[in-house]
């Protein structure tokens, strides 16, 4: 069994999940809820034996260029999911983030993405790599979560579903917040320091990292202490989702850089 | 004074800061910064000039964008500042008193009434806080007792925390820009250059490059010595996430190349009516050897170039710093004459683009050439460093802080009357508020329960 295989297989299963979702979201059934999210789960597990398998097969960090990167940052996306279903019970934003999942991982096998496992050039030989990178996506993770739930609150009707769609923005945010400023920024920063001698050089993908965290901090000051909710914070978050995206992906396509990695 | 605090302490100026300073950074991602003008003029045309003029192209330390950070400095230090006494009062002497009226506009809040006299209530109330973990403070003023709980005071200066933080941050960002320096050492193997105002040298002893079995780089390594008053002091190996530092001084990892103007060529040279072998000849670009010959011939090597192309006006030059097409212009010269002169390529042998020399009597080829590998290093010395470190430690500190260790409090109003007891509760939380409310109704119930 190799990696790809694992990983088109926990496709295959992401895929199966997010039918059942949908079907919950047609028929209205806890019960198609309960099987979508355990199938997920069951992806969940196929995944993680893919980045495992990876990750001996390279003898790297299964986040060195783009196909790599693609996959964890779906990974972790999954993970977030998994554990703000199990806190809040919010079945609704299943089907929508498995989406988004599939679609990350259906880019990645694109074959526009090279997939093979290539030797790391010197750069990214360190310990930093695991940190400032699994850290910084898994905050992203928790930034699509409350992406996903922002949609959603625009598109909801029901008060009583719009003010929990809120709360798991915020609370999304308040997690992901603290985690992507110590993996992509204070990481980010001190590895910069010992590889290139520079804690910060204006690089484009540094700078994106830093529009992304104004968003998310004009987000939670406007929310705590100017009091907004609800439709405002919900398209700030989507920005800020939206930024961060544009860090992780459009800078490494659209502009150059230091960054010239994944 | 008074309106310039007031100015400055506004959130709204903060937002406008920092959509401002959000805009700006996205200009400056979308136009490449810090090129020549030459490079402008292609991508812009005519407006490059003024592009470069208006700061655009060295956007992030254009007077403006530093002027809108040090606003937000500012901004961030007068906002907190203002905040803070109050906030130190409630942390440090809080008011314990809280009308009834108050309790009830709790967003938690609980009234019950006990048959037991008003020390006792007061007593098992305080204890059964204890146990859970509250730290109690308590008063008794005209009959009624007073009674406030906390846990996790220290959330209150998450947010203050992150935004000293911030300051140290900029404070470590200003003086790098006042007093980092920075330069690059460009060090051939063997060579020992000073190291611009730190009083010790640095020597190049051997760089290497490594290889994957793919044929990919794997590292690269300096091997130096530091050198202080010419005296070896200490050997490193500098590689790629490998810094050396010493004496405040840290050197990287950052280039390397061939030293091409310095490359031993080795030359076959025959001539050509001569029976004997081609002797191999050792010469280094502008460096003349006598042959030995009756005639006392003379060959100079008079360039070498690694990849060899005509340029305009079919001038030779080098297309690359890789050895692509290796070429070196030699010439003879015999009793008082040039006997030979013209490049002789090391990929092709058999051709000689000579000068109106062709029918001279000499073979010349180039037999081998090596050329000594240069190392480029960053020499850093950047006083603002630890700054930045205390900045991101305060910074993350606070976040945890204001995330994940949010202030709690329960307040207490106790009264008597016939005997019966009458008990208020209300509790807040900046966030969290469904453990508070666990707490608090645990505590109600064990009020509840009977002694």
């Amino acid at each position: 069994m190799t990696e790809s295989t694992f990983f088109a297989a926990a496709l295959a299963v992401y895929a199966a999940a997010a039918f059942f979702y949908l079907l919950f979201l047609f028929n209205g059934k806890e019960r198609s809820a309960k099987t979508g999210f355990a199938v997920a789960v069951a992806g969940f597990v196929l995944h993680t034996g893919a980045l495992i398998l990876r990750t001996v097969e390279s003898g790297h960090a299964p986040f060195t260029n783009m196909y790599e990167s693609l996959s964890f940052l779906a990974w972790a996306s999954v993970l977030a999911f998994v554990l703000v279903t199990l806190r809040f019970r919010m079945h609704r934003v299943g089907p929508y983030l498995l989406l988004i999942v599939i679609g990350l991982m259906a880019l990645a096998s694109s074959p526009l993405m090279p997939k093979e496992a290539t030797p790391l050039v010197p750069a990214l030989q360190s310990y930093w790599l695991w940190l400032h990178v699994s850290v910084t996506l898994l905050g992203e993770a928790f930034f699509a979560i409350a992406f996903v739930t922002s949609l959603m609150y625009l598109k909801a009707r029901d008060p009583e579903k719009k003010e929990r769609l809120d709360a798991v923005s915020y609370r999304a945010i308040s997690v992901g917040f603290p985690l992507f400023t110590l993996g992509g920024l204070v990481f980010g920063m001190v590895w910069a320091q010992k590889a290139w001698g520079t804690y910060w050089s204006w690089d484009p993908k540094e700078v994106w990292s830093l529009i992304t965290w104004f968003v998310f901090a004009l987000y939670l000051h406007t929310r705590i202490v100017m009091g907004w909710k609800g439709r405002r914070s919900a398209f700030i978050a989507v920005l800020g989702f939206l930024a961060a995206l544009f860090t992780f992906f459009g800078v490494n396509y659209l502009l150059a850089g230091l960054h010239s990695y994944a | 004074m008074r309106s310039l605090i007031r100015f400055f302490s506004s959130l709204r100026l903060a937002i406008v800061l920092i959509i401002l300073l959000a805009a700006a950074s996205v200009l400056g991602t979308l136009i490449p910064q810090g090129r020549t003008l030459e490079e402008y003029a292609v991508r812009y045309g005519g407006a490059a000039g003024i592009l470069v003029k208006s700061g655009l192209t060295g956007l992030y330390h254009a007077a403006g964008f530093l002027a809108l950070l040090i606003l937000l400095g500012l901004n961030i230090a007068v906002c907190t500042l203002t905040r803070l006494p109050g906030k130190l009062r409630r942390a440090f002497r809080p008011r314990l008193e809280t009308e009834a009226k108050a309790l009830a506009g709790f967003k938690i809040h609980d009234r019950l009434k006990r048959s037991a006299p008003l020390a006792e209530v007061r007593e098992r109330l305080e204890t059964a806080m204890r146990e859970a973990g509250w730290r109690v403070r308590s008063e008794s003023r005209e009959n009624r007792v007073h009674i406030l709980a906390r846990k996790r005071t220290a959330g209150l200066f998450g947010s203050d925390i992150v935004h000293l933080g911030l300051l140290v941050l900029l404070a470590g960002g200003i003086v790098t820009a006042a007093a980092g320096f920075r330069t690059e050492l460009a060090l051939s193997e063997g060579l020992t250059l000073d190291v611009p105002k730190a009083g010790f040298a640095l020597r190049l002893d051997k760089f290497d490059t490594e290889y994957h079995p793919d044929g990919s780089v794997k590292a690269w390594k300096s091997s130096v010595t530091v050198l202080e008053a010419e005296r070896p002091v200490r050997q490193a190996v500098i590689a790629v996430n490998h810094p050396l530092t010493h004496r405040g001084y840290s050197f990287y990892q950052m280039s390397y190349g061939d030293d091409w103007d310095a490359t031993r060529v080795t030359l076959a040279v025959r001539k050509k009516d001569d029976p004997a072998p081609a002797r191999p000849i050792i010469l280094h670009p502008g460096r003349r050897l006598a042959l030995g010959d009756a005639a006392g011939s003379e060959i100079e090597l008079k360039r070498f170039l690694p990849d060899f192309v005509l340029g305009e006006g079919n001038r030779p030059e080098n297309r690359s710093y890789r050895p692509d097409n290796p070429a070196a212009l030699v010439e003879i010269r015999g009793g008082g004459e040039t006997a030979f002169e013209g490049w002789v390529f090391a990929n092709y042998p058999g051709f000689a683009q000579a000068h109106g020399r062709e029918a001279s009597g000499w073979e010349v080829g180039i037999k081998a050439f090596d050329a000594p590998r240069f190392s480029v290093l960053e020499a850093a010395k950047d006083p603002g460093v630890p700054l930045i470190w205390i900045g991101c430690l305060l910074g993350m500190a606070g976040l945890f802080l204001a995330f994940y260790w949010p202030a709690r409090e329960i307040r207490a109003g106790l009264e008597e009357a016939n005997g019966r007891t009458d008990i208020g509760l209300g509790g807040t939380a900046a966030k969290g508020r469904d453990r508070l409310q666990a707490e608090f109704t645990a505590l109600v119930e064990s009020l509840r329960r009977p002694t």
